[in-house]
Parts: structure tokens; C-alpha cells; sequence
């Protein structure tokens, strides 16, 4: 009996090594990514008692703000988001129940202070304890033109991202439909997580932050990485002709890619851009077959661009690499950015800093700078490069053949007196019976010699206000011209 | 100085050893709160040395010759348990110093009554009777009660227990000496069904009745820990007893059966596994405690965020079934290895004792017992790290609750009484017949 018991013991030590093995994966190896999950509340509720800095837009409208209360709760302090519907996606709650999102969790240590060497200071200049003090986390985002994006976008379900493409810095960024997330800085449990259920089975996700977080097929504006990619690759120049015709046989199958309204259409390159011909486009994406993955990656496709937000930016995808021997017709969709193409709005905006900044996309980032209580700023965030995607000579080439696009083709809804604006449209088909996503993304100025300074990519869901007779000129091209006016004042 | 006195020496330095660590705890978790001693150390310390005292000289008086490290290490896990029930909610903490009395008072009754370990052989099937009937007493209507969605209470006055914890230990005294009897026919026998050999059916009568009811456990009560914590048990003493690997087997299949069975026919059988294999997609649901879990060991990393630093408030049923996961917040995983140490180290006396019995029953007896604790460990601590799905069950000498406390200190009771009868026959066959008046 005592081998057998002997047996029974070793077993029971080692149901023990198993328990420490995993104790030491979660404590040590997975520990940090489980201490930091958006959805652990511990950090939210260890700094959820401490004075809390504000967050204010770059022309200074208070987004995020604690006020000091006793409302016979544990708690000393509200955290309040006035504005909250228009910078919800961007400036997150704090919820001692849920934890913190977006600037209020990246940003959750500059906003208590913490680490930023911030002393008080008495009126002679002396420093008062070692108390520190809050940060204010100042957003590049202007609330004018987040306000502009709002009012222009109205009550249609989509999305507008503004971007400066010499930095990166988030002009607006702007989604509906949104929420108003103060409920879910209650300090009463039951209540938060009644708003929480609510909110999470509305049909229409209004706690999804679309602008970053959704993807969509993008359509015609995808044509200006088709275009880019085959002038880096050498596949075509502006002025290589392509057939006049209204459809092309897709290789492999027995069906046909129709251009736009079964139109004829074609001519050069650049005027195939402007009169954004499906069957030049999806012969290029034919021709460039297997470099047109790496292509589109170096735009940041096959990839999540490295927004300062929580939750993280999702990925934008394309065909597969290796994909293009079996899968050709998938191919020839990727060339006008339908089938595999799916693209969030984030990152049909960095297209367009692409092509604005000389071929280099910047990492998006939504906060500017920290300022302490003085106004003195005390910490300045970085401006760092993201990806290379196109030469400068690309760039500038496909930046003309979109200046054409809004002077002569599909974008003349555009169009601002006395500037230039680039851009390309796009209607996007989503399925048999539903309306079509209208598109736009663009930058001004872009006249010769000028260097852009902002950048826009507007989407309105299922055709808006227009329905199935929505195009990407008709209805998002006036808003990306609302934003653009705003920015350049006119 | 005699190997007795020696032994209760080191057991009382010991004991004082792990009172000191309790108290030094229940410092700790009060001070970030008030920033002075707690006003009710002295009252809670001399309550805790009471009750430690009374549980140590009755060692001296009852078993004075047995193994000194198994009661200061119950001593510990119950002092870590009761520092972090303390933390999380104070009420819970002074009901749990009243069920610390009862399980030592228990304790002391155990070594009391049960002089000879012997008696116990003796009584098999009244033991076996009982235990059954605890098992289905939550199923009295009237008396039975459900609480947290499982049907393991009975209620009586003001008074709720779980009868499940006593059947535990009653069930394994009949195992014990039920096999010991029929051993040699369960591990010979004497039919063949192809190249099968299978001892006579009415040996495994018993056996399958065993297997019955914890599948009616299972199934009646909806508790998978305790049907689970069954098998494992009878499984193992099963096998030690034959040393017929196919025993093991066929418990193992048994119990996969029943609760395949039990997946397809149970709702809560089939949430408990899909949370298992997946708890985030239902974090703010069903997968709630599991993540929770989680992250509190997460947050704990290895140091932990220090006693009373934590949020471990924040893990449904921290005190019971997720007071590991609390210590783990808190403690880290320098503390989380140290009561595993401490459970391990507590097992392994356990199956020393059954190693050193020269006779098959105390031997059998103290395996099982020894493997209720082992396996209670595995199974709570597994489930609340998501090793294996989560069955509610209490971590022995930790968790808050009244019935695992009283029943674990019974254990300890006849644990000890098996390894002082060990001693004793040992220094009997050395011809120094000891007596327990020598160390008077």
C-alpha cells in the first residue's frame, strides 16, 4: 500500500507545481498586462480620490474636469465632462465601477500629477510640502473645427478625423452616433452598471468609437494608394493609358468589375484618378498582384496606427500576402478598395497625411502638451514619424492628380474659394439592397509650393441623408470642405 | 529532555511563530485606515493565543506523541485567512473567531473521543450511513436550503451549515475501512468478461453507490467542487488500497461520464465550462469573478500591493470561495507560494503518517484525509486561476465558513491521533513503552 500511497502523494505535489506554475504566469509573466487592462478598475480606483487635472481642448474648452463634493459617498470628488457627447470618444470616462478609457487612461498619471515634478508653491515662489499637483492635459484637437465636424456631419451616422500631417496632432475627431458618458462617472454602483447594460445593447453602438475603432470598405478614396502604390512600383505614370471601356473580366471567374453606373470610362491614368475609373484601377490592382500588399502596409495597412488612446486603434486590412496566385479577382476589389479592403477612418485620414507630408505619416496622437496650474507647460509630446509610404515625387504626383479630382472631377463639392484642395471620393458598396458609405478624404492647401496643413477623412454611413443616391462627392465632400473652412478660417 | 516534550516544544514555537505573523497582519491591514495600533489587537491576539493554547495543551494531554508541525501550520493558513477575512469585511472576521472556537472546540472533542483509531474501523457502517445521510439532508424539504444558486445548506434555527463538509470526512472513514476489508478481493478477482478480470459485483456494490450520490450531488445540488472532490478522493484511496492503476481509470472515466452527462443535461454545468474556456468575451457577466480573479493576481504581480493596499473588495465572494485570489492581490505571489508551501508542507506530514502506520486502516485513513485537503486545494485554487473551470469549494483553514473550518479541524483531530498511535508503537516495538503520563 505505501508504494500507492507514495504514488498519490506525488501526484497531489504535483497538482502543486501545476497551481505555481500558473500563479507565476499570472503574477510575473502576464502580471503588467493584466494590471493594466482598460477593463481592470484598480487603477482608475486608486487614483479615483485624488485631485484630478482637467482636460481642455487646444483652444481651451474644458472636456474633463473633477469638482471637489460630498455627496455622503466614499468619494471626495466628480469627475464632470461638459461637452460630453462632442469629445466622449476622445476623452473616455473614469468609473470607479468600469475603470478609465481613452485620454483619461493613457494620460491617468499626468493628470494626478504624478511624475511630472509639479510643486505648489506658495506667492513668494517657495515650495509648499511635497505635495504635487495636477497636470492639465491640453488636446490638440480645436474645438472649433470638432464642432464644425459635428454640426456638419448632424444627425447621419458616421465619422470625421483632422489631422495636421507635418505632426500628427488630431485636429477633430468626431463620431456619431455618441453618448453622454457623465452617468458612468456616478459613484453609485448599481446605477453605473444599469447605464453601462443600457448602453452596451443600443442597436446602433453608440460607445463604439468609430472613427478609430470601426472599419469600413473605403471605397474610391483607396484609389490614391492604388495609384501611389503603382507609381512607386513603376507599373504606370500619370500619363500611361488605359482603355476606354465599361467593365472588365475578372481573371478565374465569369464575372465582370463595372465601372461606376456601367459608364464608359478610362483614358490616363491621371484621368482615370479624376473620373474614378473602376476597371483602370482594378487592372492596376491586377498588375501590381503581389507587391500591392507590402505597398498598402507601408500606409499603414496590415497594421493599427499607434493612437494615444484606450482602448487601442484597430487594425485596417487587405488582401493576404501570398494570396494573389488563387486570388486574383480579390485583388483586382482591392484595386478600387472593396473586397478584403477594410479601412478605418483613422486610417484613411493618415492616407491623406501621407500624401500631404511628402510620403511620411506621423503617429497620430490626440494630446498636445501638459500644462501645470500656472498654464507653464511642463511636458511637450513628442511628434515622432510612423511610416514611410511613398517617395516625395509619389506624393506630390498623386497630391495633383487629387487637386484635379476637386477642380474638374467627382470632389467639387470641395472645392473653398482662393484655397486649393486635394482630395478623392469614394462610395463605398456594402452589399446587395444597401446603401452605399460616402467618402472623402483630402488636405489643403495644395496649391504649388504649399505645405498642407491639414489633413481630413470624412465616411457617412449607408448613404446619410441620401441614401441609395448617396455618392462620396454629394454627401462627404461638403463636410470635408466644412472642417477644412473652419481650420483655414474662411 | 524526552522526544515528547521536544516535539511540543517545537510545535508550541512554532504555534507562537504563526500567531506573531497573524498578528503582525492584522497590524497591517487596520493601518492604512488609521495610521495607530488597532484598538482591538490585544483583545483579537490573546482570543487567538487562547484559542491556539487550548488546541496545543490538549496535543500535550491527548497525543502527546505526535507529528509537531501539522497544528501550527493549520495554525498559519487559519491566521493568514483570518487577517485577510478581517480586511474585507470586519463582521464576517468576528463570526469567523467564533467558528475558529468551534473547530478547535471540535478539535479537542475529536482527540477526546477518539482515543483509538480502531473505534472508527469498527463502526463502518454507520459512518457510511451518516454520511450518506448528510449528504441528502440539503434535499429535506423544510430544512434545506439554497444558497448562491447551490442547494448545500441546512438550516436550523438561526444556525445554517453544510452537512456536505462532515459527510466529506464520515464517507472517508467508511471508504477507508470498507476497502481495507474487501482489498484483496477488489484487487484479485474473480470474473472475466473477455480479457477483462473484474472481482465480484457485490464488492463494488458500495462503490457505485458512492458513485451515485456524487452524481446526485452533482446534479440535486449543483455543487461540481464537492462531486469533483469526491471522486478524486475515493479514486485515490481506491487505488492505494488495490495499488490496480485500473481502479483509478475507471474512476476517472466514471466521473468524466457523469459530468458529460451532466453538461449536456445542465445549464450551470455548461456556463461554468464555457467561462472556463473563455471568460472575457462575458467579463461583465458570467466570466465576472474569473477576470476579476485575474486581474487581482495580475495587480498583486510578484510582491504584491502589501495587506490592506489592495482592492480585493472589488472579487465577488473574496471571503469564501476567492480568498485566495484576495491574497494574492495583496500578498503576491511571494505570499501565494508561501501558503501553497505551507498547504504542501501540511500534506506532506499527512502522507508521512500514513507512510509510518503499520496497520492498513489508520494508514488508508490518514491518505484520504490527507488527500481531502490536497485536492480541496487544487480544485479551489485551480478555479479561481482558471486551471480548471470554478467550482465553489472552500480553501481548508482559509476561507470563511464555519462547516470547512470545523470539518478541517477534525481532520487535523485524527490526523494527529493516527501519528501519536504511530509513535507510540514505535517506541513500544524499541521496548520503551512510552505513556502520555510521562510528559505530565
Amino acid at each position: 500500500m505505501n508504494r500507492a500511497i507514495g504514488k498519490v502523494g506525488t501526484a497531489v505535489v504535483a497538482l502543486m507545481l501545476v497551481l505555481v506554475g500558473m500563479l507565476t504566469y499570472l503574477q510575473v509573466i502576464h502580471a503588467e498586462s493584466l494590471a493594466n487592462d482598460p477593463r481592470n478598475v484598480r487603477g482608475a480606483l486608486r487614483d479615483i480620490n485624488l485631485p484630478r487635472g482637467a482636460i481642455v481642448t487646444a483652444d481651451g474648452v474644458v472636456v474633463a474636469q473633477s469638482t471637489r463634493v460630498d455627496d455622503r459617498t466614499e468619494f471626495d470628488f466628480q469627475r464632470s465632462y461638459p461637452n460630453a457627447k462632442l469629445y466622449q470618444q476622445v476623452a473616455g470616462y473614469q468609473s470607479f465601477v468600469l475603470g478609465s478609457s481613452g485620454v483619461e487612461r493613457t494620460y491617468n498619471d499626468e493628470l494626478v500629477g504624478r511624475g511630472l515634478g509639479i510643486q505648489i508653491r506658495d506667492p513668494l515662489g517657495n515650495i509648499l510640502g511635497g505635495e504635487e499637483a495636477v497636470g492639465t492635459v491640453v488636446l490638440s484637437i480645436r474645438d472649433d473645427l470638432q464642432r464644425a465636424a459635428a454640426e456638419a456631419l448632424g444627425d447621419q451616422r458616421g465619422s470625421v478625423v483632422a489631422i495636421d500631417p507635418r505632426t500628427g496632432e488630431i485636429l477633430a475627431m468626431y463620431s456619431n452616433p455618441t453618448y453622454d458618458q457623465n452617468p458612468l462617472a456616478g459613484h453609485d454602483t448599481e446605477k453605473v452598471n444599469a447605464f453601462y447594460k443600457f448602453l452596451s445593447a443600443l442597436p446602433e453602438k453608440p460607445d463604439l468609437a468609430r472613427a478609430y475603432r470601426e472599419r469600413y470598405p473605403p471605397g474610391s478614396t483607396f484609389k490614391t494608394v492604388t495609384a501611389s502604390v503603382a507609381l512607386e512600383n513603376g507599373i504606370a505614370t500619370p500619363g500611361t493609358e488605359f482603355p476606354e471601356v465599361s467593365s472588365i473580366d475578372l481573371p478565374l471567374t465569369d464575372d465582370e468589375l463595372d465601372n461606376f453606373g456601367g459608364q464608359v470610362c478610362g483614358g490616363t491614368l491621371a484621368e482615370s484618378f479624376r473620373r474614378s475609373c473602376n476597371t483602370t484601377f482594378g487592372t492596376l490592382g491586377l498588375q501590381l498582384g503581389e507587391a500591392f500588399v507590402p505597398g498598402m502596409t507601408r500606409f499603414g495597412f496590415n497594421d493599427v496606427p499607434p493612437i494615444d488612446l484606450v482602448p487601442s486603434g484597430a487594425l485596417s486590412t487587405g488582401p493576404k500576402a501570398g494570396s494573389f496566385q488563387d486570388n486574383q479577382p480579390r485583388f483586382a476589389l482591392a484595386g478600387i478598395g472593396q473586397g478584403d479592403v477594410a479601412a478605418t477612418p483613422l486610417e484613411m485620414c493618415l492616407v491623406a497625411a501621407a500624401l500631404a507630408n511628402g510620403g511620411v505619416i506621423m503617429e497620430p496622437h490626440v494630446v498636445k502638451e501638459i500644462r501645470d496650474s500656472d498654464g507653464d507647460v511642463v511636458r511637450t509630446i513628442e511628434n515622432r514619424e510612423w511610416k514611410t509610404a511613398v517617395t516625395p515625387a509619389t506624393a506630390a504626383a498623386v497630391a495633383s492628380m487629387m487637386v484635379d479630382v476637386v477642380e474638374n472631377g467627382t470632389g467639387q463639392a470641395a472645392q473653398i474659394d482662393g484655397v486649393t484642395v486635394a482630395g478623392k471620393t469614394g462610395t463605398a458598396q456594402v452589399g446587395p439592397g444597401v446603401d452605399p458609405h460616402a467618402w472623402f478624404v483630402g488636405f489643403a492647401p495644395a496649391g504649388p509650393g504649399e505645405i498642407p496643413e491639414i489633413a481630413v477623412a470624412v465616411i457617412v454611413e449607408n448613404g446619410g441623408s441620401a441614401g441609395s443616391e448617396a455618392t462620396g462627392g454629394r454627401i462627404a465632400a461638403p463636410i470635408a470642405a466644412a472642417v477644412l473652412r473652419a481650420y483655414l478660417g474662411r | 529532555m524526552t522526544t515528547t516534550t521536544a516535539h511540543r516544544n517545537t510545535e508550541l514555537r512554532l504555534g507562537l511563530l504563526s500567531v506573531g505573523i497573524t498578528a503582525f497582519g492584522y497590524v497591517l491591514v487596520q493601518l492604512p485606515d488609521k495610521s495607530d495600533i488597532p484598538a482591538d489587537l490585544w483583545f483579537f491576539v490573546s482570543i487567538f493565543v487562547g484559542i491556539y493554547v487550548v488546541a496545543h495543551m490538549a496535543v500535550r494531554q491527548f497525543a502527546p506523541y505526535a507529528d509537531p508541525s501539522l497544528l501550527p501550520l493549520a495554525a498559519f493558513l487559519n491566521g493568514i485567512g483570518f487577517v485577510t477575512i478581517s480586511r474585507l469585511d470586519p463582521d464576517l472576521a468576528r463570526t469567523q473567531v467564533g467558528w475558529m472556537a468551534a473547530g478547535v472546540g471540535a478539535f479537542v472533542a475529536t482527540l477526546v473521543a477518539v482515543r483509538r483509531v480502531r473505534t472508527l474501523e469498527r463502526f463502518r457502517y454507520s459512518f457510511l450511513l451518516l454520511g450518506l445521510l448528510a449528504l441528502l439532508m440539503p434535499l429535506i424539504p423544510g430544512i434545506g436550503k439554497t444558497i448562491n444558486g447551490a442547494r448545500l445548506w441546512v438550516g436550523i434555527g438561526p444556525i445554517n451549515f453544510q452537512p456536505g463538509e462532515a459527510a466529506k470526512v464520515l464517507l472517508v472513514i467508511f471508504f477507508a475501512a470498507y476497502l481495507v476489508d474487501k482489498r484483496e478481493l477488489l484487487a484479485t478477482g474473480t470474473r472475466r468478461l473477455g480479457r477483462l478480470v473484474l472481482p465480484d459485483p457485490k464488492y463494488l456494490g458500495p462503490l457505485l453507490l458512492c458513485w451515485a450520490v456524487s452524481i446526485l450531488v452533482m446534479v440535486q445540488q449543483k455543487d461540481l467542487g464537492s462531486s469533483l472532490l469526491f471522486f478524486a478522493v475515493f479514486g485515490a484511496m481506491l487505488y492505494a488500497a488495490t495499488e490496480r492503476a485500473a481502479y483509478l481509470i475507471a474512476a476517472f472515466v466514471l466521473f468524466v461520464g457523469g459530468a458529460g452527462i451532466a453538461y449536456n443535461l445542465f445549464d450551470h454545468v455548461r456556463d461554468r465550462v464555457s467561462t472556463w474556456i473563455d471568460p472575457w468575451v462575458v467579463a461583465q457577466g458570467k466570466g465576472f469573478q474569473v477576470v476579476q480573479s485575474w486581474f487581482a493576481f495580475g495587480t498583486g504581480g510578484a510582491s504584491g500591493t502589501g495587506f490592506g493596499r489592495g482592492n480585493p473588495q472589488l472579487i465577488p465572494n473574496a471571503p469564501t470561495d476567492f480568498v485566495f485570489s484576495a491574497i494574492g492581490e495583496e500578498l503576491g505571489l511571494f505570499g501565494t507560494v508561501a501558503i501553497l508551501a505551507a498547504i504542501l508542507l501540511f500534506v506532506g506530514s499527512g502522507f508521512r503518517i500514513a507512510l509510518q502506520a503499520d496497520r492498513p486502516f489508520p494508514k488508508l485513513f490518514a491518505a484520504g484525509l490527507t488527500t481531502i485537503i490536497g485536492v480541496q486545494t487544487f480544485v479551489i485554487i485551480g478555479g479561481v486561476t482558471r486551471v480548471i473551470p470554478l467550482t465553489g469549494i472552500t480553501l481548508p483553514f482559509i476561507s470563511y465558513g464555519g462547516s470547512s473550518l470545523v470539518a478541517n479541524f477534525v481532520i487535523l483531530g485524527l490526523l494527529l491521533r493516527i501519528s501519536d498511535e504511530n509513535a507510540q508503537v514505535r517506541g513500544a516495538s524499541r521496548g520503551r513503552r512510552a505513556s502520555p503520563g510521562m510528559i505530565a
